[in-house]
Order: C-alpha cells, then structure tokens, then sequence
C-alpha cells in the first residue's frame, strides 16, 4: 500500500477509501443468501421490533414515495409498500446487485408487486432528482457507506420538503456493564456463529469491527445536521446497541 | 435524545393488525368491504388509551400505526372494551365519528361484516365430523346462554313489579304519562284564560 494513498477504516483495518466499496460488496455477496436468517440468530429477533419501530415512527401514509436505502432483503420496503398502497411508490435501493436480488425475489414471492421499484444505488450518488420521497430509511447500511458525510447530503437531497430521514443503525452501548458483555458477544461469539451458520467467520468479524468504527450517536446526529438537515434527534433502542436517527428536512 | 418508544401501543397495534388480517383472509368475503376504503386512513381512539392507533387501508390489506404525517380521513372514539367485543356484538354502540362520518360509518360496517366460517376453518385440522361436533356444541352453548340471560331477565322484572311492586309495569307507567299530558294541558288552558282576564281588566 503506497504511504501517499489515502485510506479508510473498513472495520478495524485501514484500506485505500476506492477499495473499500470492493471489500463490502465482497462481505454481502458473502452473506446475502444467509442474511435473514443470520439476522434473527445474531439479534435473537430483536432487529424485527428495531424495525417495527422504525416503521411505526415513521407515520407513513397512502400515496407517499418513500426511498429504502440499502434496502438488503426488503424488511422495511415490504411493509412500506403496504402502507403506501397503489397511489404510493417504495424504492428498494442498495449497492450490492445480490441483495437487491435477494430482496426482490422474495417480496414477489410474497405477492409484493406493482408499487415497488428495485434499483443499485450508491449512496453517495442518488440518481434520483431533487425533491422525490416522502421519506428515505437507511437501516443497518450506513457504517458501511465510505463517504457518510456525503451520503448524508445526497439523502437530504432527495427528500422532499417537509420529508423524513430515518437512520436505523448499531451504535455505543450507553449501559458500561452491558458494553462489555456486548463485546464479548460481538467480538468471540458473533464471528463463530457466522462460521457455523454462514461458514463465514471473516464477514461477521467485519461485522463486528464496522459496528465499532461507526460515529456514536451525537456525532451522527450533528452530521446530520452538518450536511442540512433542520431538525435531527435520534432514540436508543436496546440500551443504545442501536439508535434510530431521525432528521427533516423543512 | 427522543423519549422512549410506548412499546404497550406498538404491541396493542401489531396485535390489530395481525388478527384483523388473518380475519379478512378467513372471511368468506375475502374482506371485500374493505376495497371501497381504499387508500383512506381510519384514526381509531380507544378509550381509556390516550394515543390513537392509525389504520392504513390498503386494497384488502389494514396496517396499523401508532403516528401518522397528517391527518386520518375520518376518526372514530369507542371503548377499548367495546372495540374488542366487536367480533361478538356486530356493532360498536356508543362510537363517536368525525371528520369523514360516512368513511367512518363504513369501516366499522366492514369490520362488522367480517365473517368467518370457523366450523370450515377448524375442519382442515380436525375433519368434517369433529369440526361440526365442535360447532354444534358452541352452538347449543351460545343457545342456552341467550336463554339463560333472557328467563333470569323476565324473572327479576316480574319479581320487582307483582312481588315486590318497587317498579310499574308498561301500562302504569303509560297511564301515568297520560294523566301528567292532559293536567299539562289543563294548566296551560288555565294560564291562557287568566291572561286573557288581566288583559281584559287592564283595558276596561
């Protein structure tokens, strides 16, 4: 690696920033097919009611146009695209083609057609006009996002006036006990329940390490409001193992 | 940083929207009542619950939510009680609409239509002979019991108007309203006539 390059964390190593969009997409071409299931047993369920809130706060309505940033395999964007019903409009959008493959067959498989559009999208550079969704979502896609700042302005973007976004994502543990088993958790049993069920102990490691380097919850929050936002909070679900941030646009 | 999520309400509305879809998917209907809401948003305040629970009808599909950008269609206010005895009532008695009445009216006229063939549905697990056995007995139970509340019902009003003669019976009680209509009349007449006479003294 040359000493002039500039680099960036992609977990606890330091790669060249062009490669690190190569190494995540590596890391969930991996873990696509064993994404949901993987989920479930690393949060014993929980990420369901992560993501319930997520959508109860969201006060979504008919006719709205909302966006689902790495959208993965679709929780989020099948629930919205219920709720949005056929005057409305959810796009799945995510940087890696698999899980966007992934995502898209199984909402067709459970009669989820008509209202959603599934597209590969870099966070950094929405190719989507000025002034489209009601509401945008990024849920557990942000840490691995290389340029969060310019993520952040590109979301703002997009977002109409009067338009939501909302940042579901891991963060820091605000309970000092709890930090340690949480480590102890993420850091020796994560990666070996990655082997066991995914055969693929590295990419629940990088899991792990990204969920470290990822910015706590105030720094997120004035990034938010550093790229435009009007208005940003942000709410700590599970003692601050995530946080959901929310930011408007007025 | 927000205050907590309320997790009781979050909980209170998946469970809504879990039974309420599994009964429009039971219904003999498919939940057809629900086509012409389409894309309307109902508020639902269940009393002594505070917060209202939004429903978001979608083709034949009811999300329930907990917040809402804007303003419900129409809303309705009724008892947490009453809304759950809705599957047994077939009516939510003391509602109150607003907003949209009409689109009101009607979801709760959707709801009540709801109708589901329980004795069919149990039979795919059962087999046709211990699902009717199952239903027979419901039956002759729910029979027994409207019976049961109609004779303990005659029996208590006949004790209290022969027995105990603590309460009139119909025709008491409407020859009593009789009797205070026509002295009503007569009090009014009198009323009348002493007017005319203080007229009368006045201009004489």
């Amino acid at each position: 690696m040359s000493q002039n390059k500039p680099t960036i964390d992609f977990g606890f190593s330091d790669v060249p920033i062009e490669e690190k969009v190569k190494k995540v997409k590596g890391v969930f071409d991996s873990v696509a097919s064993n994404y949901d299931i993987m989920n479930d047993v690393m949060s014993l369920g929980v990420h369901r009611i992560w993501k319930r809130h997520t959508i109860e706060l969201s006060g979504i309505r008919p006719g709205h146009v909302v966006l689902d940033l790495a959208g993965g395999t679709g929780d989020l964007t099948k629930a919205f695209a219920k709720r949005v019903g056929k005057t409305g409009r959810v796009v799945l959008a995510d940087i890696n083609e698999s899980m966007v493959r992934v995502g898209r067959d199984r909402l067709i498989n459970e009669g989820i057609v008509g209202n959603v559009d599934y597209t590969i999208a870099n966070a950094e550079a929405l190719a989507f006009p000025d002034n489209t969704f009601d509401l945008a979502t990024i849920a557990f896609g942000l840490r691995n996002v290389t340029n969060k700042d310019k993520a952040l302005e590109e979301l703002y973007r997009v977002l109409k006036p009067g338009g939501q976004l909302m940042i579901l994502e891991f963060s820091k543990v605000t309970q000092p006990l709890f930090a340690k088993f949480y480590d102890f958790y993420s850091f020796n049993i994560l990666p070996k329940m990655g082997k066991l069920i995914a055969n693929d102990e590295a990419s629940y490691q990088y899991l792990a390490e990204s969920i470290r380097m990822h910015p706590d919850q105030d720094t997120l929050k004035q990034m938010m409001l550093t790229a435009g936002f009007d208005k940003a909070e942000y709410l700590n679900m599970s003692e601050g193992i995530v946080a959901l941030h929310r930011g408007w646009k007025f | 940083m927000q205050a907590q999520p309320n997790l009781a309400l979050i909980s209170l509305s998946k469970t809504i929207e879990s039974v309420l879809n599994t009964a429009i998917r039971l219904d003999d209907m498919q939940g057809e009542a629900f086509k012409a809401l389409d894309d309307n948003v109902i508020e639902l305040t269940l009393t002594p619950i505070e917060s209202p629970l939004y429903f978001l009808i979608t083709h034949t599909t009811v999300s329930v939510q907990t917040t809402l950008q804007g303003e419900a269609d129409a809303a309705i206010q009724t008892t947490l009680i009453d809304f759950a005895s809705l599957p047994i009532q077939r009516q939510l008695p003391h509602a109150k609409l607003s907003g949209d009445t009409d689109l009101a009216q009607r979801f709760i006229d959707a709801l009540c239509s709801l109708d589901i063939d329980w004795e069919e549905q149990l039979s795919h697990y059962t087999g046709d002979l211990i699902a009717f056995k199952v239903g027979h007995g419901i039956r002759t139970l729910l029979g027994a019991q409207t019976n049961a509340k109609q004779t303990a019902s005659q029996t208590i009003r006949e004790y209290l108007q022969f027995e105990l003669e603590a309460v009139p019976v119909k025709h008491q009680v409407a020859h009593f309203c009789e009797e205070v209509q026509t002295i009503t009349d007569e009090v009014d007449a009198l009323e009348k006539r002493i007017q005319q006479l203080q007229q009368t003294q006045t201009s004489t």
